[in-house]
C-alpha cells in the first residue's frame, strides 16, 4: 500500500497526484513500470503497462463475490440494489431487509407455489419488458466469475455485441463533464457509484406482474414475490431491481404513499406486513372455500397454470411447484407475530384483568444514552392510567385509575423493533427527530416476558438495521445494513450494494452530531450453538487476517499510517488504496470505455493490483522492514518474480485485447454521443411540452435515456424519464381507473373517512406503548 | 440527591463490623473553581455518515494511577498467599481460609489494586511467570540487583524525530513540580483521543498537565503503570495503541521505547495492557484479534513464528473445543532473546479487557463474543469459560480476595461470578445501557460483604453491595445438579473442591466441554438491585476507579471527574452525606 515515503499520510500524497496533470500521471506510470515490460506495440505505447486503465475497477461487492461458487436456488447469494424513483428509499430499504430474512424469503417464494424457472424467463422475454440485459458476461470480470457459463449461452441472443456496447456508458458520464464540479463526478460519492451500479446492470425492470401464474390476484404480495423470483431466477449475482409494479400497486392502494414525499419506513413495513398477511390469508381462504371448483376460481389463470405445469412436468426441476397449502397461510404470523399481554390492575377494586394483543413489530420510546434492552424494559414498565386516560373497569364499573403493564407472552421469531425517533412536539406542532444515542447489541434476549412465556430466554441476533439519515422526519434518506447468510454485512443504499465491516453496524447508535441513526432493527431468533459457530468463524478470520498482516502485509501498516489506520484488517485499507489509484487512472485516461470487453485480462490485472502497487511504489515503507527480515525479503522476491512471469503472460493477452477494445470503445463512444444527443433533445422537448422544469438533472436524464437504449426497451427515453420523475401525481387518475376496472372496492380518491378506518385497521398490529391504550 | 433505600434483605452485621453504608449520595459542587479544563481537540468529524471506511478503534478515556510511596497500612489482607503450596492450589487460596479474619478496617488496597493485586513486597512468595525456564534466569537476576537504578528506555521523547510522536508538551517547570510532589500524591495518566496526559492530582494546579504527548495518528487505547519499579525518579508506563504499537514510557526522564513496531509481532490494536504482577519487565497486551501477548519491555522485536506443537489444533466437533487456549509460543520456550515472550490466542475476534487475580495466579479475560475466560497464565491453561446473558462483555475485575469476578457488558448487566463454585452468583440490573467499567471498592469490602461500582454508557455510576450469606436465589437455582451450591454458599470448603475447578491433574484430564458453562436462564438467577444510581456525566462513561478518599470516573469524551466519597466513620445508616467533590475536565 503504497504506503509512500511520506508515510505520514499516503492520502495526502495521492491527493497530490490527483492534482497533477494527465501527462505527469503517465510519467509516473512509466516510472512505475520499468520491469522490462516496455510495450512493444506502438499503439499501446502511452498505455500503462501494469494494468489496464480501461478495465473497470471491480466494486467491493464484486471483489467479495469473486470466489462465489455455483448459483443457489434459495436466493441467498443474490445482491441486488433497488432503484430509487425519488424518495422511495423507504421501500427499498425495507424490502431488502425482508429479502434477507431467510425464512420470509423462503415462504414468499413457496407460497402458494414457486414459479418454474421457465415461466420466469419466458414471461419477460414474451413481454419483452424485463430488461434482460444479460451481457453481464461482458461487463466485468467479477461478474463473469459470478455467473456460471451455462445459462449465459442460453440467453445469448439478448447479449449480442450491439447491446453490450450501447449499454455501458455509465462511467463516461462523469468524465464527460469538467471533473469535480458535480457531486456525481466524485468517484467516491455514492451518487456516482449508484450510477455505476445501474450502468453495470443488469437492471431488472419489474414493470410486469406474474400474479396469475401464482393463481392470485394482483397485490403487494404478488408484486413482492415477482421481485424475489426475478432476482433469484437471474443469472447474475448482482444488479439493480426497478420495482415499478410494486410501487404502482402500493400507491394505488395507499393514498399516503402516493406523494413523492419522504415516507416513514416503519409505517411502510407495518403496512407491507399487514398487506402480505391479508393477501396470503385471503388467497388461502378462497382456496379452501372453493376447493371443489378450483378450476373456476382461477379461471383466467387456468391456461397459464396448465402451461406452466406442463412445462414443469416436462422439465423436472427443483422448482417443482407444490400444491398450494392452505394450512400454511399462517406463515406471516409465525414469523413476525408475537403476543403481548397487558395486565391492568384497577386501583379501586384491585382486580386484575388481562388482555392479549398480537403485534407484528414493537415500537419503543427512546431515552438519551440508553440501549435497546433498556428501551424494551421501559416498554414493559408499569404505567398509570389516570386523569384523562382512566381505565374502564368491568368489575367495579366506570372509569378508574389503574396500573397497566405490557409483557411479551409469545416471542416472535423475527422481532422488528421500531425506535420511535420521530416524536411529536407540542411546541412546534410537528414531528421532530430524536437523535438520542441508543445502543443496540448484536445479540438480544428479552427481559420483559411474562412468567409463563414459552422460551423466555430466546436468543435473538441482529440481522438488519434500517438507518434514517437526515435532520427531521419530513426529509432524509433510508438505507439498510443487513447481515447476509454467508457474505457478512452489506450496506444497501438504493442501487448501491457494498460490503461493510461488522463494526460498521455500530456506527448508527445516534448521539450528538450523528445524522444517521438506526430506525428499525430486525432481530431474528438464533441459537447459542449458531452464535458460537459464527463467532468462531469470525475469530478464525481475524486471526488469519492478523497473520497475513504480520507476514506480507506488515509494511502496509507502516506506523499505522494507513489511510484508515485499520490495524486489524490490513486488507481493507489496501482495497481503499487501490480504489484510489484506480480513480486516478480513470481521470488520467479521460474518456475510456468503462467496461472491458475482455473479462480475463481484467481479472488478472485487478486481482494482482494491490500487491503490485506495494511492490512497485518506490517510497514504500516496506523497504525498511525488508532489511530487518531478509528471509522474508527472499520470499517476497520469489513471489514477485512469479508475479512478473504471470504478468508477462497476461501482458501478451492484454495487448491482443487492447486493439479490440479500442475499436469497441470508439464505436461505443459514438453510440453514446448519439444517445446523449437524442436524450437531450427528447428532454428539451419534454420540458417544453410539460411546461414544467424537469425534476431530474441532466445526468439522470441521460442515464435514463441510455439505459433505455442499451436495454433495448421499447419505450422512448423521454417517456421513461417522465415516469421516473413524476410518478405519483400524474399516474394517480390512471391508477384509480385501473383499480375500478379490477372491481376492487372502487373508492373515490376523496373518501377519506373510509380510508382512515382502513388505515387504522391495518395498523392494528403495530403496538406502541402509549398508542395501544386507546387505539386497539 | 438520589437515594435508593436499601433492599429489604440488606445485611446488618452485629459483630462490630463496620456497617456498610446504605444511604449513599454523592454530589459535586458546580462552579468555575471546581472545573479544570485541559483542552484537547475533538476528533475530526466525518461529514459522510455512510462512509464505509473502517475507522481505527478508539477508546474512551481510561486512567492509570500511580503513587510513588503509598502509605503502608497494617491492615489485614483480604486474601492470603500462604496456601499456595497446598494441594488445592488451583483455587484462589484464601477463600476457604478466612474464617477468623477480623473485619477490615476499611483502608486497604492502594498497593494491591494498583499492582493488579500484589505489591512488590510479596514477590518472594508469589510464583513467577516463566518459572523454571532457564532462558529467563540471566536477565532477571541482573535486573533486580539495584532497584534504585532502573534501566530507562533509550530514546528521548521530547527530542524524538519519530513520525509516531507528533508533539510533546512538558510543563515548563516540570522538574520543580516533581520535586514538590509529595510521595503519596497521586499521579494520573489519561488517554484522550490521540494524546496521553500526565497529571499530578495532588498538586495545587492540577489542571496544568506535567506532560502531554500528542501522537501523530495512533490513538493510545490503554495504559498501565508498573507498581514494582516505581520510585521518586522512575515510573514505568506502558501504552497500547490502535495501530498495535506499544510504547514503554518513563515520564520522569522523558524517555521512551517502541515495541511491536508497526505491528511486527501482532498488527491489531491493543485493547488492554497490563504489567504482569511482580514483574519489572514483562507485561501482557491483549490484541483485538484475540491474541494475548507477553512482551518484555527491554527486548527487541522479532518476527513472530508460532511455535505450536504439531498436534495441537485439529478441527474438532467438540463444542468445547471452540474455547481452547492456543499456545502459539509458550513462556517455556527456549527462545527468549526477543519478543514476544509468550503468545496465546483465544478463539474470539476481540478481547475487550482482562484482569489479573489478586493472588497473581489467574487471568480473567472478557471478549466481544460474550465470554469470560479464566486462565491460569502461569501454567498457560484455560480453566473456565462463562457466557454473558447476551452481547459482548466489556469490563472485568476481581474482588479484593479473589473469590469473585465481576463483569459488565452489552446486556446492560453486571454479573458476579464465583470462581470456586464455578457459577454465576447474581446478575445486577440497573444500568440503562452498556456497562463499560466495574471496580471493587476495597475500602468497603470485608470478608463477607462486598461493595463494587459500575459505570456505563448511560452516563451513570451505580454502587452495588452484596453479601455472600444473604443473596437471594430463585428457587429453581437450588435444584441444580451441583453439589456445592445447594444451600448457603461458598464457604463450604470440602464441597468446593468437587466443583468445576479442580486440581491441576484433574483439570487437564477434563475435556474442554466441561469447563464451558452454559448461559443461565433468567428464572434461575438472582437479580441484585443497586444501592445507588446517579448520573455523573453528560457523556457515556468509560472508566471507574476507587481511591481511599475519592471515586474517579472518566467519560468517553475525556472528562475525568473526581468524587469525594462519604468519609469513614460518618457512615451512619441514616443521614445522607453530601460531600464536596471536584471535577476535572480533561
Amino acid at each position: 500500500m503504497a504506503a509512500s515515503h511520506a508515510a505520514d499520510n499516503p492520502r495526502q500524497s495521492s491527493a497530490l497526484q490527483v492534482e497533477t496533470s494527465i501527462v505527469s500521471h503517465f510519467r509516473t506510470h512509466v516510472v512505475h513500470s520499468p520491469n522490462g515490460q516496455t510495450p512493444s506495440n506502438p499503439t499501446a505505447g502511452n498505455a500503462p503497462t501494469k494494468r489496464d486503465p480501461n478495465a473497470p475497477q471491480p466494486t467491493p461487492l464484486e471483489k467479495l463475490l469473486a470466489d462465489a461458487g455455483p448459483l443457489r436456488t434459495d436466493g441467498s447469494d443474490k445482491f441486488f440494489g433497488f432503484e430509487n424513483f425519488g424518495s422511495t428509499c423507504y421501500c427499498n430499504s425495507i424490502i431488502q431487509c425482508l429479502y434477507y430474512s431467510a425464512p420470509f424469503r423462503e415462504q414468499v417464494l413457496n407460497f402458494p407455489a414457486r414459479s418454474p424457472p421457465e415461466a420466469l424467463s419466458r414471461a419477460p422475454t414474451a413481454l419483452p419488458r424485463l430488461n434482460t440485459d444479460l451481457s453481464v458476461s461482458s461487463t466485468t470480470s467479477a461478474n463473469n466469475a459470478l455467473s456460471p457459463p451455462r445459462p449465459k449461452s442460453a440467453l445469448s441472443p439478448l447479449s449480442s455485441p450491439i447491446h453490450r456496447q450501447q449499454n455501458k456508458p455509465g462511467p463516461t458520464l462523469a468524465t464527460a463533464g469538467p471533473p469535480g464540479t458535480k457531486p456525481e463526478d466524485n468517484k467516491e460519492s455514492p451518487e456516482y457509484r449508484k450510477k455505476l451500479a445501474v450502468a453495470a446492470g443488469p437492471v431488472l425492470n419489474m414493470d410486469y406482474e406474474n400474479s396469475q401464474s401464482y393463481g392470485m390476484s394482483e397485490s403487494l404480495f404478488t408484486a413482492l414475490k415477482d421481485i424475489f423470483e426475478a432476482v433469484i431466477a437471474h443469472q447474475s449475482r448482482i444488479g439493480v431491481v426497478s420495482p415499478h409494479k410494486f410501487l404502482e400497486i402500493l400507491r394505488r392502494q395507499n393514498e399516503m404513499f402516493r406523494s413523492a414525499m419522504h415516507q416513514d419506513a416503519h409505517e411502510f413495513l407495518n403496512l407491507l406486513l399487514n398487506e402480505v398477511l391479508e393477501d396470503v390469508e385471503r388467497f388461502s381462504k378462497s382456496q379452501s372455500s372453493s376447493d371443489v371448483s378450483t378450476q373456476n376460481a382461477d379461471g383466467e389463470s387456468g391456461l397459464v397454470n396448465a402451461i406452466s405445469s406442463a412445462v414443469s412436468a416436462a422439465v423436472p426441476s427443483i422448482f417443482a411447484p407444490s400444491k398450494p397449502q392452505p394450512n400454511n397461510s399462517h406463515w406471516v404470523h409465525e414469523l413476525f407475530e408475537g403476543t403481548l399481554t397487558s395486565e391492568t390492575r384497577c386501583l379501586t377494586c384491585e382486580n386484575t384483568s388481562q388482555r392479549d394483543e398480537a403485534f407484528l413489530d414493537l415500537s419503543v420510546d427512546l431515552e438519551q444514552h440508553s440501549s435497546v434492552t433498556s428501551c424494551l424494559r421501559k416498554f414493559s414498565e408499569e404505567e398509570m392510567l389516570c386523569e384523562r386516560n382512566k381505565f374502564h373497569c368491568d368489575n367495579c364499573g366506570g372509569l378508574q385509575e389503574a396500573e397497566k403493564r405490557m409483557k411479551i407472552k409469545r416471542l416472535p421469531r423475527i422481532l422488528a423493533l421500531h425506535l420511535k425517533r420521530f416524536k411529536y412536539t407540542e411546541d412546534l406542532q410537528r414531528l421532530q427527530k430524536l437523535f438520542h444515542r441508543v445502543n443496540y447489541p448484536y445479540h438480544l434476549r428479552l427481559f420483559n416476558t411474562t412468567d409463563d412465556a414459552e422460551d423466555p430466554d430466546r436468543l435473538y441476533e441482529l440481522y438488519a438495521v434500517v438507518v434514517h439519515i437526515g435532520g427531521g422526519p419530513y426529509h432524509g434518506h433510508y438505507i439498510s445494513i443487513i447481515k447476509t447468510q454467508d457474505r457478512g454485512w452489506l450496506m444497501f443504499d438504493d442501487e448501491l450494494v457494498e460490503p461493510v465491516d461488522k463494526t460498521y453496524v455500530r456506527n448508527f447508535f445516534g448521539g450528538e452530531g450523528a445524522m444517521a441513526c438506526a430506525y428499525v432493527l430486525f432481530y431474528q431468533e438464533t441459537t447459542m450453538e449458531e452464535m458460537l459457530r459464527e463467532q468462531e468463524a469470525e475469530g478464525a478470520a481475524a486471526a488469519a487476517k492478523a497473520e497475513e498482516g504480520v507476514g506480507e502485509g506488515a509494511h502496509a501498516k507502516a506506523n499505522g499510517f494507513v489511510p484508515n489506520g485499520v490495524p486489524y484488517t490490513p486488507a481493507t485499507p489496501m482495497v481503499e488504496e487501490s480504489d484510489m489509484f484506480a480513480s486516478l487512472d480513470h481521470a488520467a485516461t479521460a474518456p475510456v470505455p468503462p467496461m472491458s470487453p475482455d473479462p480475463n485480462t481484467s481479472t488478472a490485472s485487478e486481482q494482482q493490483h494491490p500487491l503490485e502497487n506495494v511492490a512497485s511504489s518506490p517510497g514504500s515503507a516496506a523497504l525498511g522492514f525488508l532489511e530487518k527480515r531478509k528471509a522474508k525479503a527472499v520470499a517476497e522476491k520469489e513471489r514477485k518474480a512469479a508475479e512478473k512471469e504471470l504478468e508477462r503472460q497476461a501482458q501478451q493477452k492484454r495487448k491482443e485485447m487492447e486493439a479490440k477494445r479500442r475499436d469497441n470503445y470508439k464505436k461505443q463512444e459514438e453510440d453514446l454521443k448519439a444517445a446523449i444527443a437524442a436524450s437531450k433533445a427528447s428532454q428539451a422537448e419534454e420540458a417544453r411540452r410539460s411546461g414544467a422544469p424537469s425534476a431530474s438533472n441532466d445526468d439522470a436524464a441521460i442515464s435514463d435515456g441510455l439505459k433505455e437504449n442499451g436495454g433495448g426497451s421499447i419505450m422512448s427515453g423521454g417517456l421513461n424519464r417522465f415516469r421516473h420523475t413524476s410518478m405519483s401525481l400524474r399516474h394517480k387518475p390512471k391508477l384509480w381507473l385501473q383499480k375500478e376496472k379490477e372491481g376492487q372496492s372502487p373508492q373515490p380518491p376523496g373518501a377519506s373517512p373510509d380510508k382512515k378506518e382502513e388505515k387504522e385497521k391495518k395498523n392494528r398490529f403495530s403496538l406502541g406503548k402509549k398508542k395501544s391504550g386507546f387505539l386497539t | 440527591m438520589f437515594v435508593i433505600p436499601p433492599p429489604p434483605s440488606y445485611p446488618r452485621q452485629a459483630n462490630g463490623g463496620e456497617p456498610l453504608q446504605t444511604n449513599n449520595t454523592i454530589a459535586h459542587p458546580t462552579g468555575p473553581e471546581f472545573q479544570l479544563l485541559v483542552g484537547e481537540e475533538a476528533p475530526p468529524h466525518n461529514p459522510n455518515p455512510l462512509a464505509t471506511q473502517i475507522l481505527p478503534p478508539t477508546a474512551g478515556t481510561k486512567v492509570s494511577l500511580a503513587v510513588i510511596a503509598p502509605r503502608q497500612h497494617s491492615y489485614p489482607q483480604l486474601f492470603r498467599l500462604d496456601t499456595f503450596a497446598s494441594s488445592r492450589s488451583q483455587i484462589p487460596p484464601s477463600i476457604q481460609e478466612a474464617p477468623n479474619e477480623t473485619p477490615s478496617a476499611g483502608s486497604n488496597g492502594v498497593a494491591q489494586r494498583r499492582s493488579n493485586g500484589v505489591g512488590p513486597y510479596k514477590s518472594s512468595q508469589t510464583p513467577v511467570f516463566g518459572e523454571g525456564n532457564p532462558a529467563f534466569a540471566a536477565p532477571n537476576g541482573k535486573e533486580s540487583k539495584d532497584p534504585s537504578k532502573r534501566r530507562k528506555p533509550k530514546n528521548n521523547i521530547v527530542k524524538s524525530n519519530s513520525s509516531f510522536v507528533s508533539r510533546v508538551i512538558p510543563h515548563e517547570t516540570l522538574s520543580k513540580r516533581l520535586s514538590e510532589h509529595t510521595p503519596d500524591g497521586l499521579f494520573m495518566f489519561a488517554n484522550v483521543n490521540r494524546a496521553l496526559q500526565w497529571l499530578d492530582m495532588s498538586s495545587a494546579n492540577k489542571e496544568d498537565q506535567l506532560t502531554k504527548i500528542l501522537f501523530t495518528k495512533a490513538h493510545p487505547l490503554c495504559h498501565d503503570t508498573n507498581p514494582v519499579t516505581r520510585s521518586a525518579t522512575h515510573i514505568d508506563v506502558i501504552m497500547g495503541f490502535s495501530t498495535g504499537d506499544i510504547i514503554w514510557y518513563e515520564p520522569m526522564s522523558q524517555k521512551y521505547a517502541r515495541l511491536n513496531k508497526n505491528g511486527a509481532i501482532n498488527g491489531s490494536a491493543v485493547s488492554e495492557i497490563k504489567w504482569l504482577p511482580n514483574s519489572e519487565n514483562l507485561f501482557l497486551a491483549a490484541h483485538m484479534d484475540g491474541s494475548l501477548v507477553v512482551y518484555d519491555k527491554e527486548k527487541e522485536d522479532a518476527v513472530f513464528t508460532p511455535e505450536e506443537p504439531v498436534q495441537s489444533e485439529k478441527p474438532s466437533t467438540d463444542p468445547g473445543h471452540r474455547f481452547s487456549l492456543r499456545i502459539r509460543k509458550s513462556v517455556q520456550s527456549k527462545n527468549q532473546k526477543t519478543n514476544p515472550v509468550s503468545y496465546w490466542s483465544i478463539s474470539s475476534p476481540q478481547i475487550n479487557a482482562f484482569a489479573f487475580s489478586p493472588d497473581s495466579r489467574h487471568l480473567a479475560v472478557v471478549a466481544e463474543d460474550g465470554s469470560l475466560r479464566v486462565i491460569d497464565y502461569l501454567k498457560e491453561q484455560l480453566l473456565a469459560v462463562y457466557m454473558s446473558y447476551y452481547g459482548g462483555l466489556m469490563c472485568v475485575c476481581w474482588s479484593p480476595d479473589g473469590r469473585f469476578i465481576v463483569t459488565g457488558g452489552q446486556d446492560d448487566l453486571v454479573s458476579i461470578w464465583s470462581l470456586e463454585d464455578s457459577m454465576l452468583v447474581a446478575r445486577c440490573q440497573g444500568h440503562n445501557s452498556w456497562v463499560t467499567g466495574v471496580a471493587f471498592d476495597p475500602w468497603r469490602c470485608d470478608e463477607r460483604n462486598y461493595r463494587f461500582g459500575s459505570v456505563g454508557e448511560d452516563c451513570r455510576l451505580l454502587l452495588w453491595d452484596f453479601s455472600v450469606g444473604t443473596l437471594h436465589r430463585p428457587r429453581a437455582a437450588s435444584m441444580r445438579p451441583r453439589g456445592s451450591v445447594a444451600s448457603q454458599l461458598p464457604r463450604l470448603r470440602a464441597e468446593s473442591t468437587t466443583g468445576r475447578v479442580r486440581s491441576n491433574s484433574n483439570l487437564t484430564a477434563q475435556s474442554n466441554g466441561d469447563i464451558v458453562h452454559p448461559v443461565e436462564p433468567r428464572a434461575r438467577t438472582a437479580m441484585l438491585p443497586a444501592v445507588m444510581a446517579k448520573p455523573v456525566d453528560d457523556h457515556p462513561l468509560s472508566w471507574l476507579g476507587f481511591e481511599e478518599d475519592c471515586i474517579i470516573t472518566a467519560c468517553k469524551d475525556g472528562h475525568i471527574r473526581v468524587w469525594d466519597r462519604p468519609k469513614e466513620g460518618a457512615a451512619g445508616s441514616e443521614g445522607t452525606i453530601s460531600t464536596s467533590g471536584s471535577t476535572a475536565n480533561l
